[in-house]
């Protein structure tokens, strides 16, 4: 493993987007969005499908030209410095397309050679675990090889800066935290990372600081932690029942508080379950709910995203 | 119910395949009205080129005469032109004076076709001399001659050269445009376009890289023709691979050139196709077009493979120089200007 803090420390954000915008002859992706990420943290930037993470991260990436506004990152922008910053970024885009029949051993070296600054393609390997199947066809790796190998590839060229768009879609659950190590590796190495995804536990395990966006718009950022507890009703208490829930209405009434009806259970949050629970085991016994189980659980940002959005983060 | 649910899915999702839509209804509505065009008179129809000084003889106006109830169709030159139109390699068989009588010459590129007319003019003639009564019949002389009156006489001689250029449509077409429309649909573009890479190594690379393909697949063809066939190279090596260079250069350009209106290699495959199968069918690859009508001749002479084929055959077949293949090349040449211009026009990287 490569020692902590070896990369020079530079002053300033490592990117900086102001008021970007793009729009696409049928719909406004991203409407007007600023960004500033700090050197070193892992910086997650969340939303349904659709919400323009990907636009804003092709804009980012030098891909799509933004309409509007402004992008600065590792104190050089687009305008004078593309191949400067092209150099000193790494970017894993949703879905990487190789060519069938070359091996990770060969792309990593290939694209390697691209860049003037470059690692070698057996330390990556060992890094994302490929080496077993380092002289295979691309064709014939699994999802999660080839998103490693995606991985390796965009670290390929000892980026200050890595980009990852949704790292760990369609990954088994072994596989994710899998990729979630290598990860705070790279961020363990010094590099800045931004990534997008929708899943929730990633974005809490991972994230220092995290953007929520819905609509082409930023709803809020911060830190899991502090955008959990900005809720004000950090804990949730779920009612589970035996087939579909019953109308909450008469229960709600008897318990003086809103009742949520969630897919086949019902979701009450509180700031104080302590005082909740007697009271709520009194109003199920009156209104004779045949719930099955109670469940006490912290919020979690999934729950941040609802009050946000009104809509859940994978809808 | 079930079934004929069953049955209408499959014609509703079928319908939505365009290209197999294109195979299925448009290309063989194309392939016939192509050929049925060609050979629309009592198929195919036998086309001989007779030079106008026939007509000054008694005999020879009597074949005239007699010919015209059989399939031939006779088509007058003046010396000059007819001698142009068979160094062209146009004409099949053509009835020459000699002497006092004819002689029917047969060009050994298109032996089957010229065979035939010249079967057809042995039996115009036997009628004619059955009509005149008196001495024992007697046939005409045949000669079988190439264009250039050159040596090499064979159909794999005439197939060669249209196979080397068929070649450098296929690339052009599918291994250039069909691959980068699939590199720009899967994305591979993408991936290229986040690293410091120059596009233009890329894409020059992928050019350099078709090139050496081009040139090895010639040199493996001309090496066949050469010990399997006896066939060479009867002009200039230097001119023949300038005449190659270009027509490449111009394949490769329209390939890069109809990328460029293409979303998806399904939609690809039906844009190329337009080009392809024209060219293939009428360009003169495999059998000329003498029996074509006019418009048909003069259209297909629009396109690049047919006057590119042509001047390819005078140099490779008959040695020729570029006198009179200037024009020919002059509509390779603009071709490939035009295609560039529109391949650097359209060309999208995602």
């Amino acid at each position: 493993m490569a020692p902590l803090g070896r990369r020079p420390v530079t002053s300033g954000p490592a990117l900086e987007v102001r008021g970007i915008r793009k729009a696409y002859p049928k719909v406004v992706a991203v409407a007007g969005l600023d960004l500033e990420v700090r050197r070193g943290e892992v910086f997650g930037l969340l939303g349904p499908n659709g919400a323009g993470k990907t636009t804003t991260l092709e804009m980012i990436e030098g891909l799509t030209a933004p309409d509007a506004g402004t992008i600065r990152m590792l104190g050089l922008d687009w305008k004078h410095d593309g191949r400067a910053i092209r150099s000193r970024i790494g970017v894993q885009l949703q879905s990487t397309s190789l060519f069938n029949k070359i091996t990770p051993r060969e792309a990593l070296a290939l694209y390697g050679s691209y860049y003037p600054k470059r690692r070698s393609p057996e330390e990556l390997l060992d890094l994302v675990q490929l080496r077993d199947k380092a002289d295979a066809y691309h064709v014939t790796l699994s999802g999660g090889q080839m998103q490693r190998l995606a991985l390796a590839l965009a670290l390929v060229n000892d980026p200050e800066l890595v980009f990852l768009d949704e790292p760990t879609t369609g990954l088994d659950p072994q596989a994710r935290r899998g990729l979630w190590e290598v990860v705070r590796h790279i961020q363990g190495e010094g590099r800045t990372v931004i990534l997008t995804t929708h899943y929730m536990d990633e974005a809490e395990a991972l994230c220092d600081r995290l953007a929520i966006m819905d609509h082409g718009r930023l709803l809020t950022e911060g830190t899991p932690m502090g955008l959990i507890h900005s809720l004000a009703i950090p804990s949730v208490v779920e009612l589970t029942f035996d087939g579909a829930p019953p109308d909450p209405g008469l229960f709600a009434q008897r318990l003086g508080q809103e009742v949520a009806v969630r897919g086949d259970f019902w979701e009450i949050p509180t700031p104080d379950p302590k005082a909740l629970l007697p009271r709520l085991l009194e109003a199920a016994d009156s209104a004779a709910v045949p719930y099955q189980q109670i469940h006490v659980r912290r919020a979690t940002l999934e729950d941040v995203f609802l009050q946000l959005t009104g809509r859940s983060l994978r809808d | 119910m079930l079934l004929l649910r069953q049955f209408l899915i499959e014609w509703k999702l079928y319908s939505r395949d365009r290209v197999a839509l294109f195979w299925t209804f448009a290309f063989p509505l194309l392939l016939l009205m192509g050929f049925g065009t060609i050979f629309r008179s009592s198929a195919p129809a036998f086309t001989l080129v007779v030079t106008q000084t026939t007509r000054e003889t008694q005999a020879g106006r009597e074949l005239l005469e007699a010919l015209k109830y059989t399939p031939v169709k006779l088509l007058e030159l003046s010396p000059q032109a007819a001698g142009a139109r068979w160094k062209h390699g146009e004409t099949a068989a053509q009835l020459e004076p000699a002497g006092g009588g004819f002689t029917v010459k047969v060009n050994t590129y298109l032996a089957a076709q010229g065979a035939m007319t010249a079967q057809i003019v042995q039996q115009a003639n036997l009628a004619v001399q059955i009509r005149r009564g008196g001495a024992e019949p007697s046939f005409l002389p045949v000669q079988m001659e190439s264009p250039g009156h050159a040596h090499s006489a064979n159909y794999a001689a005439f197939l060669l050269p249209g196979l080397l250029g068929m070649n450098l449509l296929s690339m052009g077409l599918f291994s250039v445009g069909m691959v980068n429309v699939s590199y720009r649909e899967k994305g591979k573009f993408r991936r290229l376009a986040v690293t410091p890479l120059p596009k233009w190594i890329f894409l020059l690379g992928q050019i350099l890289h078709r090139l050496t393909v081009t040139f090895l697949q010639s040199a493996l063809m001309l090496a066949m023709g050469h010990y399997a066939f006896g066939i060479g190279n009867q002009g200039s090596y230097l001119l023949l691979a300038g005449v190659m260079a270009l027509g490449t250069a111009c394949f490769m350009a329209m390939g890069f050139a109809l990328a460029g209106f293409a979303q998806t290699s399904e939609g690809y495959a039906a844009i190329s196709n337009v080009f392809f199968f024209p060219m293939m069918l009428l360009s003169g690859v495999y059998f000329t077009l003498d029996s074509a009508p006019r418009w048909m001749q003069q259209a297909v002479v629009v396109l690049p493979l047919s006057p590119y084929l042509k001047t390819l055959r005078a140099v490779f077949n008959d040695g020729a120089g570029m006198e009179g293949h200037w024009a020919q090349m002059a509509i390779v040449a603009a071709w490939t200007a035009a295609c560039f211009l529109l391949a650097v026009k359209r060309f999208k990287w995602a």
